[in-house]
């Protein structure tokens, strides 16, 4: 009975470092490739030969400071050389960096819109939050919602901040249009409700278009629509991974350099 | 080499492209969000990488300042004995390996060497005794212990098998591990290489660095394997390549096998399949064979190209291109065994030709300092510190590649190329050095000089046989250049010291022409002291075919006589005693004054009995006699060999045209101080009492050498 239980415990602990599902998946596959295609791309874009001088000077004056630590000024000059020899390294580094800053950050925002959130569930109560340009939108504004959708709530309204907000639960799967009508007019944000891995908007933005590049799903707002924002409250999405609740971020992070690590050292690339 | 490639070749366009970039960037910083936080594996291992050094620079650096006091206090009380004695803060010890005293004479009187003249003229300028015999690894054994070779037991780069008549490296033995697992047709070594260093007694920084005086010691001969004191040390002459050899060239060539060479080298046939080569470099023996098995091989590839007069070629993991005529980088190369081992090392390929043959010589394949398989320094770091400050460098004992000159594999400019190339790294690491040691002994051994002099000496006389064919006004002044530099070098670390350093420049010994050869196997045979078998009327190398129970004396490398002593060697037939002490004489008499009967001149003006001249627990291990050869004059390659020939004299045709291996009276070496020093007559046994001296050290009894009187300040 007890080894039984043990046993179970066992792989209960095992199954937690790697639960295997879609976003996790995706994570893992993005990251190898991700990691691999910036390493060859550090490859060609980086001074490799630079580089790999400066990593040894840098490894010199390490051992500099280990060799003649009897030595006060030898010590004191060498942490001066490391310094330097780190902002060297780290100009060295900034030039792949660019190349590599403007594509990666594109795509991690579109992935973001994957892995980022959560769709709402079935039951699960939601806020959605309407952000005006002025206060007289603010008490006009109304919510119209879908058949499958209700408020479960009064509306909040927050006058300092031009903001209505209401909250909301769906009855069932769907793709919606959540409308607000203010000042005559009605404007629509999308939402989802679903178990799968849908691509996720949780904003629809007027005008601001590197946020809108960044954070939104969606096509703008009309330029002089009075509402600047309708924002729909999809939770966080958490990744299960080495028994730890992983944004999908600092996973990718993770696994992203270590799959860089890896190709690295296979491909001879100095970074 | 061209090793850094990049996607955008054209500057403006890429000036436009980065300056967009830095935009975009900017935009990006402007507005951020969490997704565009990390920007890929390399920006996050240069922020990480960057981050760990600073945090482990920082940390070592704040043990290094916090602990400061208490280990200067620690030193202090070390040092406290010495410190109100010691007349120098520093001491820098230039080593110029073969520099002789009537050359740098004669230079400085043409105006050659202002610097070196201005050493002389502010301090001192004399002849240094050399030990017997005058050859390096006993010179700089000398130099170090301030003993004779007695004491230290080094007489010679070999010393002979009393068990077999076969030589081995005198300075250090290197072999497999002491245990070993046989599985199948592999032998896993378990454990790492033995290696024991032969020479004896205690060099002079052991002692200043007990006494808490911090020293820097560069490639001084005979400290392989790098013993622990402590300070920074890189091993010098003696240390191996990697097939543990002194240095084995490889030349790949599409010509149909050759002579084989006599020694140093090894020729390896280039396989050519249209504009492809194929070839490979023999590494060290396999270590999980039985010593049966194959050695292991690094194969490279060439790709030719006729009209550019170039090659493409491929070793390991490194591509680079060639030009005829052209050396490479240092190439990182590794050779694989089974099982995961493997044994790096580094090379540099010399394209010689491609047309109509195809020929490559690669250098021996030394120990990577960066990554040693074997200590080369003490602490292991300090050549793991000196790769990464200055990247790859030679590490080979005998690193300039003479053999390969004498066995016209490389021509005059290739050898120079190579032979300043290291001096080069030499150069950086003495000044590294003399940065790092501000105060305490910092010393360093130039091979340049010895190298250069030994072959390039036919150019500097008027009749040598290796030049006859040469017009004098072709010959060009290589060794006028080699004074030249070490002269501007002088010149640089003048420049670096100050008045409480002394500097010395130390030669181990002069240099004389070698334009005779003297087999002394040869003579030895004709007059009846050693025998060949039946039949046979010369020998083959390391005395095939020599008959010992009729053999009384003989000789292998390249001063020492040895009697065939009766209980010492295997075949032993001189009975110690009044037999052998008769022996002796008679031997010194009759070559003492040796003619050669082509010239008329005196081919050998001393025999020293070894009794007379060493005095010490190792006695024992020297030859019998010392010869001394006279000036023109040397041990033929063959009696080296312990070969024996018909012909007694002959023409020293080689490269290698000058030498030192000959009556130490005759090449003494070189002192240059920047202090007055009083003594007149100097020795080199004398450097380590005199260094140890000028620290405030009291002098160990066992010393032979006696401190010189060295005048305090600097004259001005």
């Amino acid at each position: 009975m007890v080894s039984h239980i043990s046993m179970n415990q066992a792989s209960e602990a095992a199954a937690g470092f790697f639960r295997p599902g879609l976003p996790l998946v995706v994570v893992v596959l993005v990251s190898i490739i991700i990691g691999l295609v910036m390493v060859v791309v550090f490859r060609y874009t980086s001074d490799q030969k630079a580089i790999h001088v400066a990593k040894d000077q840098l490894k010199a004056h390490l051992l500099a400071v280990r060799l003649f630590q009897d030595q006060l000024p030898v010590v004191l000059s060498s942490y001066g050389r490391i310094v330097l020899g780190t902002g060297r390294y780290l100009k060295l580094a900034f030039l792949p960096l660019l190349y590599a800053i403007v594509p990666l950050t594109l795509l991690m925002a579109q992935i973001d819109r994957y892995l980022g959130s959560t769709p709402l569930q079935p039951g699960e109560s939601f806020l959605v939050t309407m952000r005006a340009a002025d206060s007289g939108t603010v008490n006009q504004a109304a919510l119209q919602l879908p058949a499958q959708m209700a408020t479960t709530a009064p509306p909040v309204h927050i006058p300092a901040e031009n903001e209505v907000v209401w909250r909301v639960v769906a009855a069932q799967d769907g793709d919606y249009d959540v409308g607000v009508a203010a000042a005559g007019q009605t404007f629509s944000k999308r939402t989802i409700v679903s178990t799968g891995l849908p691509r996720l908007s949780p904003i629809r933005l007027r005008g601001r278009f590197w946020e809108r590049i960044f954070v939104s799903g969606e096509s703008a707002l009309p330029p002089g629509s009075p509402i600047q924002s309708i924002a729909v409250g999809y939770p966080d999405r958490s990744i299960s991974f080495a028994w730890i609740q992983w944004n999908w971020i600092w996973l990718f992070f993770v696994l992203s350099l270590v799959a860089g690590f890896f190709f690295k050292s296979v491909l001879g690339i100095e970074i | 080499m061209k090793s850094a490639h990049t996607l955008f070749p054209a500057k403006n366009s890429r000036r436009k492209l980065l300056a967009a970039l830095v935009i975009v960037c900017g935009l990006l910083l402007l507005f951020p969000a969490r997704s565009e936080a990390y920007a890929g594996p390399g920006a996050g291992f240069a922020v990480l990488s960057s981050f760990w050094t600073l945090f482990v620079a920082f940390l070592y650096s704040a043990y290094a300042f916090l602990t400061w006091p208490v280990r200067y206090l620690f030193h202090w009380f070390k040092r406290r004995k010495a410190h109100g004695k010691a007349q120098i803060k520093r001491a820098v010890i230039l080593g110029f390996d073969g520099m002789d005293p009537e050359l740098t004479e004669r230079f400085i009187a043409e105006g050659m060497l202002p610097n070196l003249a201005r050493l002389r003229d502010q301090g001192t300028f004399r002849k240094l005794r050399t030990t017997y015999p005058a050859i390096s690894p006993v010179a700089w054994s000398t130099f170090m212990t301030g003993v004779n070779p007695g004491k230290h037991n080094i007489y010679d780069f070999l010393a002979r098998d009393l068990a077999n008549y076969l030589p081995y490296l005198s300075s250090a033995e290197i072999k497999g591990p002491k245990r070993s697992l046989k599985i199948g047709k592999y032998v896993i070594p378990l454990g790492k290489p033995q290696i024991k260093g032969m020479r004896h007694g205690t060099p002079f920084w052991h002692l200043l660095g007990k006494a808490g005086i911090f020293c820097s010691v560069i490639r001084v001969p005979v400290t392989f394997p790098p013993e622990k004191f402590p300070g920074v040390l890189l091993s010098g002459m003696c240390v191996p390549d990697l097939k543990g050899s002194q240095g084995t060239f490889c030349f790949c060539t599409t010509q149909a096998a050759g002579d084989k060479f006599r020694e140093g080298g090894v020729r390896v046939p280039i396989e050519r399949d249209g504009p492809v080569c194929r070839s490979y470099i023999p590494g060290p023996e396999d270590p999980l064979g039985d010593g049966k098995a194959a050695d292991l091989r690094v194969n490279f590839e060439m790709r030719l190209d006729l009209r550019k007069n170039q090659a493409r070629i491929t070793a390991d993991s490194e591509t680079f291109t060639l030009k005829v005529g052209e050396y490479s980088p240092w190439i990182p190369v590794k050779f694989k065994a089974g099982m995961g081992f493997s044994a790096r090392g580094i090379c540099r390929f010399y394209l010689k030709g491609i047309s109509p043959e195809v020929e490559v010589y690669v250098t021996p394949v030394n120990i990577d300092p960066g990554r040693p398989d074997l200590p080369i320094s003490y602490p292991v770091t300090y050549s793991i510190y000196l790769a990464k400050l200055f990247g790859p460098y030679a590490t080979l004992g005998l690193a300039e590649d003479t053999w390969a000159l004498n066995e016209e594999v490389l021509d005059d400019d290739a050898f120079l190329v190579q032979c300043y190339a290291n001096h080069n790294d030499r150069e950086r690491m003495l000044f590294d050095a003399l940065e790092k040691t501000k105060q305490g002994l910092c010393t360093c051994v130039f091979d340049t000089t010895d190298r250069v002099q030994h072959m390039f000496w036919r150019y500097l006389e008027e009749d040598h046989p290796a030049a006859r064919n040469i017009p004098r006004d072709q010959r060009p002044p290589v060794i006028q250049d080699l004074y030249r530099r070490m002269d501007e070098l002088v010149g640089r670390v003048m420049k670096q010291i100050d008045d409480d350093t002394l500097l010395l420049v130390v030669s181990d010994h002069g240099f004389k022409s070698f334009a005779r050869c003297l087999n002394l196997n040869a003579w030895l045979h004709q007059n009846g002291y050693l025998a060949l078998k039946p039949g046979k009327t010369e020998s083959g190398d390391w005395f095939d075919d020599v008959d010992w129970s009729r053999t009384r004396a003989y000789t292998m490398g390249l001063n020492g006589l040895y009697l065939n002593l009766k209980g010492r060697e295997r075949e032993g037939i001189v009975e110690p005693g009044a037999e052998a002490e008769a022996l002796k004489e008679e031997l010194r008499g009759k070559l003492d004054g040796l003619v050669d009967p082509s010239s008329g001149r005196v081919g050998i003006s001393g025999v020293f009995d070894c009794d007379a001249v060493y005095a010490g627990p190792y006695v024992d291990n020297a030859p019998d006699l010392i010869v001394g050869y006279n000036d023109g004059f040397r041990a033929s390659w063959d009696s080296v060999m312990g070969k024996v020939t018909s012909q007694i004299f002959e023409d020293n045709l080689k490269a290698w045209s000058g030498d030192h291996c000959i009556d130490p009276r005759l090449v003494p070496g070189v002192l240059f101080s920047n202090r007055k020093i009083t003594e007149e007559k100097l020795a080199i046994v004398d450097v380590a009492p005199t260094i140890l001296k000028l620290f405030g050290l009291g002098l160990p009894t066992h010393l032979d050498g006696k401190p010189w009187t060295v005048a305090t300040k600097t004259a001005a």
